[in-house]
């Protein structure tokens, strides 16, 4: 790993406030808007409470808003050019995905860190393991969604495609069942939605499987092979996607 | 040319031998490279053969008008994109691998920074690509950006830009320096001060082949000229045989109307004339041979008010690179 590399992509990522402000400084008021002030935040779900479920929730968001940003951005600047400065030294591609990729990881952690801070500050309950399985599965997680950035760049190849994409994780979240708790058809139209099975599969540590409603209320139980099949389908669809646009961006050139 | 072929040109790397051990491999190997480009509007013939031998030491102008090819071919010798047919040869390896031991080194027309860095951080993680990089200090220094480390790259100048690429390119310490138009969006004082620098690192013994259209620039700074023009080389000498060439002068005289055709079809025959070009009752005739061709016009074809103009530098340029002059006759 290029660490000079790394460590000069954070400090770009911190150059940019309004990054910044999307991808920490937003998901943590949101949350504190949200769940932690919430009525019911106190009231139970699985092996903790709603606050927790909440947490989770929009620690989730604000990961992927960065690891779509970083995947996005990666691919903009490779096509105006630094792409072809970088092809003047000896970096391979794959240590400039591994650079990429240990930024997205990074950048992710900066709104979950901050937002379980403010969680535990702020009435957020749920076993240690729990907590740390859940934010291990938000970090994680969230690279799939680099690719979906990456596919907005190379699609429509500018820096104003990128944000959309970001701008489009809000509206993902929604469907996919982050924000608000759906219930009904909205939640059987959810389950096939991208963000759907990431952010269930991060809060199961804390849910164990329980659906709750708006208002607290315990909708049963979703078997564990829903969400994994949903982040599996769609990360297969935007790794297929992403790559049929390289193919593209290559015979043009 | 400054070396001669050792081996006939072949289709494979695997095919040609070695190289004999007392003669140093050619800097850059060109044979009957061709590359084309498919777009939906068909295809492409951006290089359309082009045998070429860039000897150690040697600091050659690669000059041609837009389309003549050169980034293409300069692309190729970087190992950026692959040649078609023929094949690339860098100090005897593929050009990928010239590239990533740090023997070539290149600056590239346009793009290819990240304007949220500041120039010392950009150096800087370029440097942290290379196993053994000059110290990024002395690059700095060398290319007179020390006073603007701090500054970001977006705030940097057309010219402080290029000259930031020009320091990533110093960092391997590279035997070859590819520059590909390096002054295009300089002001004059900034075209000035980078030859400058440029001058200070070919007198280190580095081999320089650098891409241009100003025509002053390759006669400036080259040592050899090598002129392209629809993907071909048009003509290959030393400055002063370009510049030869530029001594070609134009005779204008009106011809009578009567007979002009034969007249015409004369002129076009006669040993002396490169181009001939009628303007209304004048003709032009650009010429090898200005006296003879004078002496045609003004007694065998019943010329009058005849001029001879010397042909400036641009115009030897205009004639070379715009189709009337074929390889052959420059050699």
């Amino acid at each position: 790993m290029n660490t000079t590399y790394l460590g000069l992509e954070l400090r770009r990522f911190a150059r940019d406030r309004a990054n910044l402000f999307f991808v920490a400084v937003l998901p943590t008021f949101l949350f504190v808007v949200f769940g932690s002030t919430q009525d019911h935040a106190s009231t139970s779900v699985g092996n903790g409470n709603v606050a927790l479920y909440m947490l989770v929730s929009m620690a989730a968001y604000g990961a992927v808003t960065a690891t779509v940003g970083v995947g996005g951005s990666a691919a903009v600047e490779r096509m105006q050019g630094w792409g072809r400065q970088l092809a003047l030294t000896p970096l391979r591609d794959g240590s400039f995905v591994a650079v990429k990729a240990a930024l997205a990881v990074l950048v992710a952690l900066l709104p979950v860190t901050l937002i379980a801070l403010v969680g535990w500050i702020g009435g957020a309950e749920g076993p240690v393991v729990a907590w740390g399985l859940s934010m291990l599965a938000v970090a994680a997680g969230s690279t799939v969604f680099a690719l979906f950035g990456l596919c907005a760049a190379l699609a429509f190849r500018t820096e104003a495609a990128v944000s959309a994409a970001s701008g489009m994780v809000v509206i993902l979240a929604f469907l996919g069942n982050l924000f608000v708790p759906l219930s009904g058809v909205l939640l059987d139209i959810a389950r096939f939605t991208p963000l759907y099975g990431y952010v269930s599969l991060a809060r199961y540590p804390v849910t164990e499987g329980r659906l709750i409603s708006n208002d607290g209320r315990d909708l049963g139980t979703e078997a564990l092979w829903v969400p994994l099949l949903n982040l599996g389908v769609w990360a297969l669809v935007l790794g297929v996607v992403a790559t049929l646009l390289v193919r593209r961006g290559r015979g043009r050139q | 040319m400054t070396t001669t072929r050792t081996a006939p040109p072949s289709q494979g790397a695997a095919a040609q031998p070695a190289p004999p051990a007392t003669a140093a491999p050619a800097t850059v190997a060109l044979d009957g490279v061709t590359k084309t480009f498919r777009t939906p509007d068909g295809e492409v013939r951006a290089v359309r053969g082009i045998d070429l031998r860039v000897a150690p030491g040697e600091v050659v102008a690669f000059l041609g008008p837009n389309g003549a090819g050169k980034t293409t071919t300069l692309d190729m010798v970087l190992g950026l994109t692959e040649p078609t047919t023929g094949a690339v040869r860098v100090l005897g390896r593929h050009p990928r691998h010239a590239v990533r031991e740090g023997r070539t080194a290149a600056v590239l027309q346009t793009g290819g920074l990240l304007r949220d860095l500041t120039v010392g951080e950009t150096v800087r993680l370029v440097a942290s690509t290379y196993p053994s990089p000059v110290a990024v200090d002395d690059v700095l220094e060398r290319t007179g950006l020390t006073p603007l480390a701090g500054r970001l790259v977006a705030k940097c100048s057309g010219g402080e830009q290029q000259r930031l690429r020009f320091a990533l390119a110093l960092l391997p310490d590279p035997e070859l320096l590819v520059l590909d138009e390096p002054t295009a969006g300089m002001d004059v004082t900034a075209r000035r001060e980078f030859w400058r620098t440029m001058h200070a690192e070919a007198a280190r013994g580095r081999t320089v082949v650098f891409a241009t259209h100003y025509l002053e620039e390759a006669d400036a700074f080259a040592d050899r000229i090598v002129v392209a023009a629809a993907g071909r080389v048009v003509a290959d000498g030393s400055t002063a045989d370009i510049r030869s060439r530029a001594s070609g002068r134009t005779v204008r005289a009106d011809l009578p109307v009567p007979g002009r055709e034969a007249a015409l079809r004369a002129l076009r025959a006669h040993p002396g004339a490169a181009d001939v070009r009628v303007q209304g009752d004048r003709v032009s005739v650009r010429a090898t041979d200005a006296d003879a061709v004078a002496r045609t016009l003004l007694v065998d074809l019943g010329g009058h008010d005849l001029e001879i103009a010397t042909g400036s530098l641009d115009e030897a340029f205009v004639a070379l690179t715009s189709g009337t002059v074929g390889a052959e006759e420059v050699r």
